[in-house]
């Protein structure tokens, strides 16, 4: 590692070399050991970490601040966005279907026996009458051909 | 009971107004604080925590656990800081030059309370995505990669604005001991 790169790392990330890519912060360390200015390059970056750290750390202001907003969160709430199209799918999800084998089994013997009924006709009435009523010729031609009988149309 | 910030939030997606007052108490002091350094203002910070926690309420069902909670929150926050900046007209002190060399000597006198004093008002002075950049990585001790997530930008973005950061604070305190 050349000492730009070095110079480079310790901007990029700082002078905690838990932060430093693998490699880079065995040669690092290994620079640091032997380069004097390395050395008091990377002590000097480690003591402004330490002072931005203290800083943050003394900056978070009084702690009643937080109670401030919590007494102003208790105020009653607006009205959520989407809720109604929201609420659907949590319903759904907390519809409790498990376990849900014996019943996909039982609705997939209802369907097998639904469709082995229809194709066997045994739904059927067995005196050989067919109850569907066809349309005569003379009906269909009437319900083409005759006026409207409202407003005296023809089609 | 599962009281994880996820399955609160998925409560309050249902309108559980309970699972929103717990949430806020697990959350909003971290975000005060987050927001008072961010901001450098305490009454900005009370309202911003405040603005997103009534966010988080109302924008409840647009919330997908891809990330956690307290990212998807710090995320508002941070956004909510940056536009207030905006708005405030801040004036953004670009970074000083070029430092390649940290000085080595210059550090030496960081002791005692001007030098403190210097850092803590060049820090305030640092554009707002920087501080933003510093205060991420230094307090909250988030990876490049999570702040680069929080900020909505790239790594090599994030590890831009830190180099800068740390430049413009490395020079304002060599300007100290001259």
């Amino acid at each position: 590692m050349t000492e730009d790169q070095f110079y480079r790392y310790l901007d990029v990330h700082g002078a905690d070399l838990a932060r430093w890519p693998g490699e880079a912060r065995a040669a690092a360390e290994r620079l640091i050991a032997g380069d004097d200015s390395a050395r008091e390059a990377f002590n000097a970056a480690r003591r402004i970490d330490g002072l931005i750290v203290r800083h943050l750390a003394a900056s978070a202001g009084d702690t009643t601040a937080a109670d401030r907003v919590l007494v102003k969160l208790a105020q009653p709430l607006p009205a959520q966005k989407g809720r109604l199209l929201s609420r659907l799918p949590g319903l759904l999800l907390d519809l409790q279907f498990a376990p849900a084998w014996p019943r996909v089994a039982a609705l997939a013997c209802c369907a097998a026996l639904g469709f082995a009924i229809g194709i066997s006709g045994v739904d059927r009435r067995i005196d050989g009458s067919d109850a569907v009523t066809r349309p005569s010729v003379a009906d269909l031609t009437t319900a083409v051909f005759e006026p409207e009988p409202l407003t005296g149309a023809r089609p | 009971m599962d009281d994880s910030d996820e399955a609160l939030m998925a409560r309050l997606a249902r309108g559980d107004e309970a699972a929103f007052r717990e949430l806020s108490r697990r959350h909003v002091p971290a975000m005060v604080a987050l927001a008072r350094r961010i901001t450098g203002n305490a009454a900005d910070a009370e309202d911003v925590a405040q603005d997103a926690m009534l966010r988080v309420w109302t924008n409840a069902a647009r919330w997908r656990p891809l990330a956690s909670f307290r990212t998807w929150l710090t995320r508002i926050v941070v956004n909510l800081c940056l536009d207030r900046k905006r708005r405030a007209a801040w004036v953004e002190l670009e970074a000083a030059g070029d430092i390649v060399d940290p000085s080595p000597d210059a550090e030496k006198r960081i002791e005692g309370g001007e030098v403190e004093r210097q850092l803590a008002a060049a820090i305030d002075r640092l554009p707002s995505r920087q501080r933003a950049a510093i205060v991420l990585t230094y307090h909250e001790g988030m990876s490049n990669a999570h702040v680069a997530e929080i900020l909505d930008t790239s790594v090599s973005a994030v590890e831009t604005l830190l180099v800068r950061a740390r430049q413009s604070l490395r020079a304002a305190l060599r300007g100290v001991r001259e």
